[in-house]
């Protein structure tokens, strides 16, 4: 077994310096259509072609609405006139139900967060970036953060998926059967407004119809770094993304 | 057993003389149909899976005028794919079950009474399978064309009193059930469990907690936008999803595909197996503990996506493929530079195998846990690494290629032992072929348009395969005339390895349990829809 | 102390005739009172005798040149006149209860006859000093227990019972009537002429007469390999009555054991003793094996009396080596570790037993793997059962802990004895006890926990509550003698050294067990002056002021030089146990309560939308760990797995059927009653009818008879 434990420190670290550092590698993120002043005909066509009404006519030109969007690319591709495009990853927000509480759990609770992952139905792809957080290069340990099996030990729920309507009780059950206080992180398009899936007569629009979202990661899937983030946002230990969205 | 082509249309006409018309030439999409009546079905589909070694591909129903069955079969490359057709009229919902002779058609068939209300006769194990009946009424059938989709439920009247069947009868014998949320991170997925304590005597996996209804919302929605669903059938395979789908309405529509898109998608397609096939093996490590062969494996999979989402712009390959090709081209230096790097990480993954490979406290928890015999494998249809590591080597790259897979040379690993070990090691097979493919491909991308210049939608089916990370993914596409779909039918591999699961899984004790689910690599997405 | 005795034997017979005159309705409550006044009286006879020293001698009837058949009280009589007592009086009250429920269904008449039949014989049976009135008691107890046994005579299973128990109990009889005979000697009878006949046996007589005793009364005790009858007439004997079987007549095969190989017959030689703790010790495991893996709560009950019998004989037997190789004190412990545990044993096996009966008259089933939740509906039954379980499986401070605790720490003497077999025997059989407790805790944590907590398993109609009080009434005595017997073992051990005074060990146990720190000054005379000191001044002394005089057990080891303490007390542990839970719960009303608020939440199973009874653990779940790690001793002989499909894959049904033969039937029973088959054959075949050949057989015998004559 002593070959694991070379092997072990010979990769030497891998992890990222985030959240102390930016992250700058290539491809650890898919990024955002920009607002982008635009407007006319070209605008509209963008607008109209969007498959999830995530891209909106504003007095600024083309807004985005970045809960809906799920990364298809279609503004960009093969448009006349592309939007901007912006990458980045620190995109949490306070959801509805968040800005009326405190949104610090609270000094004890900061350091040491225990996480419920509930995949209320999603395409997979949200629970594969969820399990990245665990491998080296992102190593949500370090910060503090641990998965848990079992609701009775979270402080933190992360809710991935439009929830089915099998899931809908299981879901509810689980935020009910957490401790307080208790923070729930609603990631992916589809667990805040139902991304491609809903709403539908199967899958409800967004994880906000059943327990209260504290904060809402947009995505579709959320990197890992954009996750991480809505957990820092969670604990309060880094701040909301403001402006876009 | 192989039969002579144009023949087997005779022999069938033969056998069940004014019951069975059979075609003697292959359509476009390859295929033999042989339109049978109802209740020769079940004598027909058992010639062709029993005799005549076709695999079974699945069960496509559409609602049209009348109810039309088609199940498909599928052979190695000469025997080309077999559509067996049954029509009913509107108003008849019955038809003979298949399953009793060909076990792989159970799911098939127990979906479709699920969904569309036809009873297969015959078959024991009808209700409660799609639509859980503790949530939803009895006799709902979303999948009709009379059903809505679109109102939120509104009439759930769910059975309280719903059980799980418990069919072990021994003294003190006990269902443990799991989940639907269980474990650190995983797909919501419920299993009944049957036992007397320490073993499993009997596992029953209660799945489609993530049945997102995709066949029904695809319905009536634009072709284009059929390529968002399709890839979010399961996310981490959602590359050849989108492939599946697309080969179905390029063949609906006479696309030609230029050879630069092909090539470009065969790249994209290995790389999301060799990333698919890495996790799964980090999947593996975890199971049995291995926290640093776990990490190892994690890192190489980080980077997989990395080099997916910096070459693509997306880490899951979201928003690529297009009707006809792709949606960007990719640079040939880019790739050049992704293949380079994508066979550094799969040399670190081949140190990976060498090191598990001498592990014996690793491979104690792997061997000889989780058999699957090859007659039980090919019974239940299993299909992909799980069949191929019990001896059932059919491959859908090989035995019908697509994007021009007959001029790619790789081999197809195959192992017999059909333990967890042999999973293991024809996942780490198939990444190392899909590396060498990589490598082999990039040197030589044709220079070209990348998608196709004009793409006309028009009405007519088609099947398009093809051979996803997990196994054999087909796709049946109807369009009609505006080039809206009419009906999409999506048979994933992990729908025929999910019902396949219990083999693996019972006779062991509980704490093999978790292992073997690692080494089926089952994704609950994928199965549910 | 004769007139008590008469009143009790006459309140016995009005047991027996009684009923006959009055209607069948009231016959349960007349076994009540005419029972609990009986065994007052008991209490009273045997209490006078042990408490205050009153003594009883009388001779009934001379037979002439035979036996003078003789009544007598020694110590060690009045001692298990006095736990039968203790078991009859709740007995006798949980049969007021619970014969109930027979009515209509069998004759309580016959019950209440034999009952108090049987009660007179389990009073005059520690009482007999000569060898025919005892067999003639114990054989009229054989019968009257056989009876009682089989009172749900319409059962096929339980007259297969009560005609086996009845079988090997004579069996038994007619061992322990050899050993009489071979005893005897010079043909006197009566116990004390025995006694001095005895002393001048030879060694193989010795052997005879122990080997013969001791798996003649082992047959009650419960020994292997005579006690395969035991789990099912425990089984089939009624409620009311198997607490008698487990509390007085289990006990009753202890005392013959005791009475002739420790007092008619002392051991000369280890060897008898070795037996006796091998025996012991196996008997406890097999035993407690076989419990843990039961699922009918009586018949698990039957096993582990089985083991408790085993750690009592398995005591009993160091006793008879330290009584051989000389050490006193050591024997005198050891006697009093088994004797300590005997009255445990009766006292929680008798309560458990009525916690099976309440649960089975209000649930329908003994079936644990049908239980479940029964808290909810019989909370006081569930409390008095987790006493019961909790004493049992020998946790501190109830009454199993302290003598297992002595049981194990007389093992440990064993470092006074010189022969180096001996003590590898002491230490392979102490290893052997304390996995014996290890299992009986996931034994009892089964027997309560799939009884009483979680859900219910089957959905029978809602069972129904406790209505019995006498039932009631009866648990709550025996749960607060298992306190009682737990947190003050001080005052027990001096009770059971007077009770050894006819072994004749001569050091008083008491002084070995409580040396009198706390009442004497500093200069005791057995040990060095600064180790008192040192003991005093780690607070020994506290004990004066807080608790009453002793309050601790010592055992000692070691020389006057350098004494090793091995020390115990149940008194200050239940203090600080009580304490514990107070200052938790303190802390936990003014802390955390007042600054949280408590939610109540139903059970997380993963999220499913109803958690079905069928979807927790059930008890053969529970302990087919045990089962599958001691798959060498269990070795299921059949395992049939039956599996019905529809075509190739579907499943209709997995039956899978699982039997066992109990290891003594497979490794003693079998092979012996092949070898009689045999026997048998052979002789069948030596009948062929030929004159000749019979006159020839008449012939040799007469030969080998004149031959063992002239050298015998």
């Amino acid at each position: 077994m002593s070959q694991w434990v070379i092997k072990g420190l010979r990769t030497g670290i891998k992890s990222t310096r985030y959240p102390n550092v930016a992250e700058t590698a290539a491809g650890v993120s898919p990024g955002f259509p920009a607002e982008t002043n635009l407007g006319g005909a070209l605008a509209e066509s963008l607008v109209a072609g969007c498959p999830t009404r995530a891209l909106g006519l504003g007095p600024q030109g083309v807004e985005v609405d970045r809960r809906r969007c799920v990364h298809c690319f279609r503004c960009i591709r093969g448009a006349k006139r592309p939007l901007d495009w912006e990458s980045g990853y620190e995109w949490a927000r306070i959801g509805a139900d968040g800005a009326h509480r405190d949104h610090r759990l609270g000094r004890p609770f900061g350091r040491s967060v225990h996480i419920l992952v509930v995949d209320a139905g999603d395409c997979g792809a949200c629970l594969n970036e969820v399990k990245q957080l665990n491998n080296p290069y992102y190593n949500m340990h370090r910060l503090g953060f641990f998965l848990t099996p079992t609701p009775r030990h979270a402080d933190v729920m992360l809710v991935v998926g439009a929830v089915t309507e099998h899931m809908r009780h299981a879901l509810r059950k689980a935020y009910d059967a957490m401790p307080t206080p208790k923070r729930v992180v609603a990631a992916g398009a589809c667990a805040l407004c139902g991304g491609v899936f809903g709403p539908s007569f199967i899958c409800g629009s967004g994880a906000a119809e059943v327990v209260p979202v504290d904060v809402e990661v947009p995505g579709n899937p959320p990197p890992p770094l954009a996750i991480l983030h809505g957990l820092l946002v969670a604990v309060g230990r880094r701040p909301p993304a403001n402006g876009a969205g | 057993m192989a039969i002579e082509l144009g023949q087997m249309a005779a022999q069938a006409q033969t056998r069940w003389p004014g019951r069975v018309r059979a075609d003697t030439e292959q359509d476009a999409d390859c295929a033999y149909r042989i339109e049978c009546e109802p209740q020769a079905l079940p004598e027909v589909c058992n010639w062709l899976f029993s005799d005549l070694g076709y695999s079974f591909g699945g069960l496509v129903v559409e609602e049209a005028a009348r109810w039309e069955l088609r199940y498909l079969f599928y052979g190695d490359r000469e025997q080309g794919w077999v559509h067996v057709i049954a029509r009913l009229s509107a108003d008849q919902t019955r038809v003979p079950s298949v399953s009793t002779l060909i076990h792989a058609a159970d799911w098939h068939e127990r979906e479709a009474e699920d969904l569309f209300g036809l009873v297969f006769e015959g078959h024991p194990r009808l209700g409660d399978f799609v639509l859980h009946n503790d949530t939803w009424q009895e006799n709902l059938t979303p999948m009709r064309r009379s059903f809505d989709d679109r109102k939120p439920a509104a009439w759930r009247t769910p059975d309280s009193d719903w059980k799980p069947r418990q069919i072990v009868e021994e003294a003190g014998a006990f269902l443990m059930p799991i989940g639907p949320i269980y474990s650190t991170a995983t797909g919501p997925a419920h299993f009944v469990l049957e036992t007397i304590g320490e073993d499993v005597i009997r596992a029953q996996p209660r799945l489609f907690y993530a049945y997102r209804g995709l066949e029904k919302i695809a319905q009536g929605r634009a072709a284009e936008d059929l390529l968002l669903i399709a890839e979010r059938i399961s996310g981490t395979s959602a590359f050849a999803h989108s492939l599946g789908a697309c080969q179905a309405v390029e063949r609906i529509c006479r696309i030609e595909v230029p050879p630069r898109a092909r090539v470009l998608r065969v790249w994209a397609a290995e790389l999301e197996r060799l990333r698919h096939h890495v996790g799964a093996i980090e999947g593996i490590c975890e199971s049995t503990g291995l926290v640093v062969a776990a990490a190892q494996a994690a890192i190489i999979e980080e980077d997989l996506l990395r080099i997916s989402g910096a070459l693509t712009g997306h880490r899951y390959f979201f928003g690529l493929n297009a009707l006809g090709g792709l949606t960007i081209d990719l640079d040939d230096c880019a790739l050049l530079h992704a293949a380079w790097q994508v066979k550094a990480a799969v040399s670190r993954l081949s140190e990976l195998e060498r090191m598990l490979s001498m592990s014996s406290s690793f491979l104690d928890r792997l061997e000889e846990v989780g058999n699957v015999g090859a007659s039980d494998a090919r019974e239940f249809g299993l299909v992909g690494p799980v069949a191929r590591a019990s001896g059932v080597s059919r491959d859908l790259r090989r035995a019908h290629p697509y994007l021009g897979y007959e001029r790619v040379d790789f081999d197809v690993p195959c192992e017999t032992e059909g333990d967890g070990y042999a999973r293991l090691r024809v996942f780490f097979g198939e990444a190392a072929q899909s590396a060498r493919i990589i490598s082999a491909v990039s040197s030589s991308i044709p220079q070209g348009a990348f998608r196709a210049p004009q793409v006309s939608l028009g009405a007519g089916a088609a099947l398009g395969w093809v051979e996803a990370p997990r196994g054999a993914a087909l796709h049946w596409i109807r369009l009609a005339d505006d080039g809206v779909v009419d009906r999409y039918r999506i048979i994933t591999p992990s729908f025929a390895n999910w019902h396949g699961f219990r083999l693996g899984a019972e006779r062991f004790a509980f704490q093999d349990f978790p292992i073997i689910l690692a080494t089926f690599a089952l994704s609950v997405h994928e199965n549910d829809r | 102390m004769a007139a008590l005795l008469i009143v009790i034997l006459a309140l016995c017979l009005a047991g027996v005739l009684l009923p006959l005159a009055v209607g069948e309705h009231r016959i349960a409550a007349i076994v009540g009172w005419l029972g609990a006044f009986a065994s007052s009286g008991l209490l009273w006879f045997g209490g006078a005798s042990l408490f205050a020293g009153a003594s009883f001698h009388s001779e009934l009837w001379t037979i002439p040149s035979l036996v003078t058949l003789t009544l007598s009280l020694d110590r060690l009589s009045a001692l298990f006149l006095f736990i039968a007592g203790l078991v009859l009086l709740p007995g006798s009250l949980f049969a007021a209860g619970n014969l109930r429920g027979y009515l209509g269904r069998y004759s309580l008449r016959g019950f209440s006859a034999a009952y108090f039949a049987l009660f007179a014989a389990i009073v005059l049976i520690p009482l007999s000093a000569d060898a025919v009135s005892f067999l003639m008691l114990w054989e009229s107890m054989s019968i009257l227990t056989y009876l009682l046994v089989n009172f749900e005579h319409e059962t096929q299973d339980h007259t297969r019972a009560g005609y086996l128990m009845l079988g090997v109990g004579e069996a038994g009889t007619l061992l322990v009537a050899l050993g009489f005979l071979v005893l005897s000697g010079n043909g006197a009878l009566e116990f004390a002429a025995m006694k001095t006949t005895a002393m001048s046996a030879s060694a193989h007589a010795r052997w005879a007469v122990f080997l013969l005793t001791f798996f003649g009364f082992g047959v009650k005790a419960g020994l292997i390999p005579v006690n395969f009858w035991l789990p099912q007439a425990y089984t089939a004997a009624p409620a009311a009555f198997v607490p008698v079987l487990a509390g007085a007549t289990l006990n009753l095969g202890l005392y013959g054991i005791i009475r002739v190989n420790g007092v008619l017959l002392p051991a000369a030689t280890v060897g008898p003793g070795l037996v006796a703790l091998t025996i012991g010790s196996v008997t406890a495991l097999l035993g407690i094996l076989y419990a843990t893996t039961q699922s009918d709560l009586k018949t698990l009950l039957a096993h582990s009396s089985i083991e408790n019998a085993g750690i009592i004989t398995a005591a009993l037997g160091a006793a008879l080596v330290f009584v051989a190789s000389g050490h006193r004190a050591a024997a005198a412990i050891a006697f009093a570790a088994a004797l300590y545990h005997m009255i445990n044993h009766s006292v929680y096996k008798t309560l458990l037993f009525f916690g099976a009966g309440s649960i089975e008259s209000s649930a329908g089933t003994r079936d644990i793997d049908k239980l479940g939740g029964l808290i909810r509906n019989l909370p006081l039954t569930a409390l008095f059962f987790l006493v019961g379980a909790l004493s049992i499986s020998a946790l501190p401070p109830f009454n199993g802990f302290v003598s297992e605790w002595l049981a194990l720490q007389t093992l440990l003497q064993s470092a006074a004895l010189k022969s180096v077999g001996v003590k590898v025997a002491f230490a392979l059989c102490g290893a052997i006890l304390a996995l014996t407790a290890a299992l009986a805790v996931t034994c009892f944590v089964k027997a309560f926990a799939m009884g009483f907590l979680g859900m219910s398993r089957s959905e029978p109609a809602a069972p129904a509550g406790e209505r019995q009080a006498s039932a009631t009434a009866a648990m709550a005595m025996l749960a607060v003698l298992c306190i009682v017997l737990g947190v003050a073992p001080t005052y027990v051990i001096p009770v059971l050294d007077r009770a050894l005074t006819p072994m004749g060990v001569e050091a008083r146990v008491a002084d070995a067990l409580v040396p009198p720190f706390f009442a004497a000054d500093a200069h005791h005379h057995e040990l060095p002056a600064d180790f008192v000191a040192d003991f005093r001044a780690l607070g020994a002394q506290l004990g004066q002021s807080v608790l009453p005089g002793r309050g601790l057990v010592v055992l000692r080891r070691g020389g006057k030089a350098n004494p090793v303490i091995f020390a115990m007390s149940t008194s200050y542990m239940a203090i600080v146990l009580m304490l514990m839970l107070l200052v938790a719960a303190a802390v936990f009303r003014g802390v955390v309560a007042r600054r949280r608020c408590v939610v109540r939440r139903p059970v997380w199973a993963g999220g499913i939308r109803r958690l079905l009874p069928g979807m927790t653990y059930s008890a053969t779940g529970f302990s087919n760990p045990v089962r599958v790690i001691f798959e060498a001793v269990f070795m299921p002989t059949t395992v049939e797995d039956t599996r019905r499909t529809i075509g190739r894959h579907f499943r209709a049904v997995i039956r899978r059927t699982r039997q066992e033969n109990h290891v003594l039937d497979r490794l003693v029973l079998d092979p012996a009653a092949d070898a009689a088959r045999w026997v048998a054959n052979g002789f069948a075949r030596m009948h062929h009818g030929f004159l000749n050949a019979y006159v020839a057989y008449g012939l040799l015998a007469l030969t080998v008879g004149l031959l063992i004559a002239r050298f015998s």
